[in-house]
């Protein structure tokens, strides 16, 4: 997927990514479920639509030049089980910054629909970047 | 599935191995390339030392455990709270445990609330955290 990416410094509370549309293919959920070393149960598995709603925030903004952004947290709760083949949208936006020394902190949440708007699941992830 | 949800139970344990394949089958699989975990040159000139593991893969990890222990239940209404103490990295074998804190019932409804830690073959923590899942009472 292919999106326009903006700074980390336009990054501000409140800012809402472009919502993020995933069509969960068999491919898709079968190369995870490689990746992840497990044998899967006909569903999609929560962490894979976790995985897709975190691509579409870390995707959507460039790091300051030179540094490394670290997952410091992550909070999640599953609503419903989605099949295999199901397309998710994902509304993900910017909670806080906090910014102290030369640490600053990116609370990013998100919640995932169904094609029925029904929501699937919601989340925030804490990242840290050494600035 | 655990066939009773008991306070102090403990839940099966998950142990993994951890490779620069496994990391990179990850990033293709979740679409992130950031190369702290794929780009070994890059990663050694950062103060992490060397390429790390993604904290989602971790994290799929304990998701194995407690769908190991409580099935469809934890896919449909699990809630998860996890802290990334330190990086997993190509070479580490994690293990995860868990167990189960306390048992909570409201309103007719029952919830499981579950720690967990994931170590390394050190002894390190490497993700620790809380999860809840809600049961119908048969399996208590």
């Amino acid at each position: 997927m292919s999106v326009k990416t903006i700074s980390y410094g336009e990054l501000i509370p409140g800012y809402k990514f472009p919502p993020a549309i995933y069509e969960l293919r068999a491919s898709l959920v079968s190369k995870y479920l490689k990746a992840v070393d497990s044998a899967g149960d006909g569903f999609v598995p929560p962490l894979a639509i976790t995985a897709c709603a975190i691509a579409a925030m870390t995707g959507s903004f460039s790091p300051p030049s030179g540094t490394i952004v670290i997952h410091a947290s992550q909070e999640l709760e599953f609503f419903k089980l989605v099949p295999i083949g199901a397309t998710i949208e994902c509304h993900t936006g910017v909670a806080q910054k906090i910014t102290r020394g030369k640490m600053s902190v990116l609370i990013l949440e998100f919640e995932v629909f169904d094609k029925g708007k029904e929501k699937v699941q919601s989340g925030r992830a804490t990242i840290a970047v050494p600035t | 599935m655990l066939t009773e949800i008991q306070e102090g139970k403990a839940l099966n344990p998950v142990v993994k191995y951890i490779t620069q394949e496994k990391i990179n089958l990850y990033a293709e699989a979740s679409g992130d390339f950031n190369p702290i975990h794929v780009d070994e040159s890059f990663a050694a000139k950062t103060p992490l030392g060397g390429t790390i593991a993604h904290g989602m893969l971790n994290l799929a990890y304990v998701s194995e455990m407690m769908t190991s222990a409580f099935g469809r239940s934890w896919l449909s209404e699990g809630k998860l709270r996890a802290r990334f103490k330190e990086p997993a990295r190509p070479g580490d074998t994690l293990t995860i445990n868990g167990k189960i804190g306390c048992v909570e019932q409201k309103d007719d409804v029952s919830y499981a609330n579950c720690s967990f830690e994931c170590r390394n073959q050190k002894g390190e923590i490497i993700v620790m955290g809380e999860t809840r899942v809600k049961f119908s009472n048969d399996k208590k």
